[in-house]
């Protein structure tokens, strides 16, 4: 996954550099923060380890070898913030002392890496884990699927952020600047990869480092994982309203994806559009004729900006006024449920 | 002090991948203590190396990581092939000035860039993936005219160069500067001083473990008389030696706290205090500015 100098464009990596400083200052306040004198040996003992652990071969299956990145891993012993730093601090090392991936793309590979892979491997495991005992084999299930997920998924930013560059970035003959493959060839490309080998080295690497761990080292798991016990389940956690909004945030994040999805949505043509021998009709039925068209004064009309022209902008414009109406009309249902409910307790008191 | 030379140097002559000479599939224990000496390998090679006197050695290390920054951006935004062929044969310039030894500096980048990118970049030449005038025809595939295209073949190009530029100017960077003096100048470039600590005792406890791993590996290798090709004992015993290894690392991180804080360490690290800058590294920043304002006005002009 490590993408090497020269792939993406400057405005490419300098976004995704801009993108990893609040996720950098954030795990940074985090680190001080905790128990200050501690964590800073755990944290860099955490980032040595996740280096070597990028260079421990795996044997596959035929016979050859491939190594993991082991992002989840640290994310599971060490917490995901502290994943952030280990991470970021075995890439920096990689990067500016052994050459290896890129400088200048070195924000895109923490992005990637060091941001993506272990809070989406981390959520995964925690998700599936529950509150079952240190020592459960549930919890090696839950840690392979969140490896194994959290490496596609990195993949997959990584294969976006290659694929938008010949869209972007080309000169006026057509001659692709950048990385030249588009987005319809990237993903199928790094996710075939990703989906079979890497995927499952990822998950191997990180179950049997877990499973070793209930074995042998029991205290080890304990670091990440106080309030569980060694050998019974806690009480079910419930799903707190963060997760909510953390999926939210991630749907909304990947609008985008919507303006690269070719044709248009089953049954949402406009009446001329209809393939009306197809369903054996003559006409549009009168109904639909008087009623599609009898609203015509959207502001947004058909996504757009209403004149045809700027379609990414009027795309992007309808999804942040929706997601805005959206937002005020939950949050002002929520106010009045709140108000009558306070009301109705104090009458009851 | 020097380590000698058939320590530092790589094979010369054997390929990588072991086309050259004898071939023998390795498995996962050799190909992982091999990794571990090239590990060590490079940190002593580039010791030395840092430790020539050269023209890059001289240059203060906020100033070089600065510059290297700025001409990657230069490079990453030209358009055209000359210029960035020129480029390349500037980096080389500045190696020989360095006292890099060439035979590295130039298989380090071309070892790499045709193995990797160049595959990689293979396909973008034909008409299916970069649209464009088709120079060599390929025949009729399935119904579609197939052939490379002038676009593609630019992009291939562009691409392949761009990378070995950039590659070419971050091992200068990285074989002429000391690890310590690079991490001080991180500090004073704004980066915040818990990573740079971080940074720091990382990478100090890299070569550490990395001597366990190596034990760990050597031990099996000792105790192994032929070849195990079972993949899931193999398996087994590399998450089995990651997991010790994240026991070790654990202890010994327990172990350098407590000798931090008999030390007085309560939290506020300390970094070396970084050099005072030189005329040197003046004239230095001033070239660079110029070859940045050299490269994108040359560029700009061939563009038209």
């Amino acid at each position: 996954v490590h993408i090497p100098d020269g792939y993406l464009s400057p405005a490419t990596c300098g976004v995704m550099g801009a993108s990893m400083v609040p996720v950098w200052a954030v795990a940074a306040r985090r680190v001080r923060r905790v128990v200050t004198t501690r964590y800073v040996p755990l944290v860099a003992l955490g980032a040595a380890f996740s280096f070597l652990v990028m260079m421990f071969n795996v044997p596959v299956p035929d016979g050859t070898t491939a190594h993991g990145v082991g992002a989840t891993l640290v994310a599971i012993l060490l917490g995901p913030w502290a994943a952030v730093v280990a991470v970021t601090t075995a890439l920096v090392i990689q990067a500016l002392f052994f050459g290896d991936g890129g400088v200048l793309a070195l924000g895109a590979n923490c992005f990637n890496m060091a941001f993506v892979m272990p809070f989406v491997g981390y959520g995964i495991s925690r998700a599936l884990s529950g509150r079952v005992a240190l020592t459960s084999p549930r919890r090696l299930l839950a840690a392979a699927v969140g490896a194994y997920v959290g490496i596609n998924v990195a993949a997959l930013c990584a294969a976006i952020e290659f694929g938008i560059q010949p869209d972007l970035f080309t000169a006026a003959d057509g001659t692709p600047l950048y990385a030249p493959f588009h987005l319809s060839e990237t993903i199928p490309a790094m996710l075939a990869a990703h989906l079979t080998v890497a995927g499952g080295v990822e998950a191997a690497l990180t179950a049997g480092v877990i499973a070793y761990l209930q074995r042998a080292n029991l205290p080890v798991l304990r670091i990440n994982h106080r309030d569980v016990d060694d050998l019974t389940a806690g009480p079910p956690r419930r799903l707190g309203w963060r997760w909510a909004a953390i999926g939210l945030a991630v749907m909304v994040v990947l609008t985008p994806l919507g303006l690269l999805a070719p044709g248009g949505a089953f049954g949402e043509d406009a009446p001329q559009d209809l393939d009306l021998g197809r369903y054996g009709l003559k006409a549009v039925p009168t109904g639909l004729a008087k009623w599609s068209s009898f609203w015509n004064h959207a502001v947004l009309d058909g996504y757009g900006l209403g004149d045809g022209q700027n379609e990414t902008v009027g795309y992007l414009l309808s999804a942040v006024v929706g997601i805005a109406v959206i937002a005020a009309v939950t949050g002002l249902a929520y106010l009045v449920a709140r108000t009558v409910a306070t009301r109705r307790r104090e009458a009851g008191t | 002090v020097t380590a000698p030379a058939w320590l530092t140097e790589p094979e010369v002559g054997l390929c990588p991948c072991g086309c050259i000479g004898r071939r023998t599939r390795r498995g996962f224990v050799d190909k992982t203590l091999r990794g571990g000496a090239g590990v060590l390998r490079t940190a002593l090679f580039s010791d030395e190396v840092s430790a020539r006197p050269g023209l890059l050695q001289r240059i203060d290390p906020r100033v070089k990581l600065a510059t290297v920054v700025a001409l990657l951006v230069a490079c990453g935004l030209v358009h055209r092939l000359a210029v960035l062929l020129a480029a390349y044969a500037a980096t080389v310039v500045l190696a020989v000035a360095s006292r890099v030894p060439m035979g590295l500096f130039l298989r380090r980048v071309w070892l790499f860039v045709p193995l990797f990118t160049g595959v990689v970049v293979l396909p973008a030449t034909l008409n299916v993936i970069t649209d464009g005038d088709v120079v060599v025809g390929l025949g009729t595939w399935f119904g579609h005219d197939l052939g490379i295209t002038r676009q593609g073949l630019q992009a291939a190009a562009l691409i392949v160069v761009r990378v070995a530029t950039s590659i070419s100017l971050v091992v200068l960077l990285v074989l002429t500067t000391s690890w310590t003096r690079l991490l001080a100048s991180l500090r004073s470039l704004g980066v915040p001083r818990v990573f740079v600590l971080v940074l720091g005792m990382a990478y100090r406890y890299v070569f550490h473990l990395l001597g366990a791993v190596t034990d760990m590996y050597e031990a099996r290798t000792a105790r192994t008389p032929r070849p195990d090709t079972d993949v899931t004992r193999g398996r087994a015993f590399v998450t089995a030696s990651a997991g010790a290894l994240f026991g070790k690392a654990h202890t010994l991180a327990e172990e350098v706290h407590l000798a931090m804080v008999a030390r007085g360490y309560r939290g506020s690290p300390r970094s070396l205090a970084p050099g005072r800058l030189r005329a040197l590294d003046g004239v230095w920043a001033l070239a660079s500015v110029l070859a940045v304002v050299a490269i994108l006005g040359a560029d700009h002009a061939l563009r038209g």
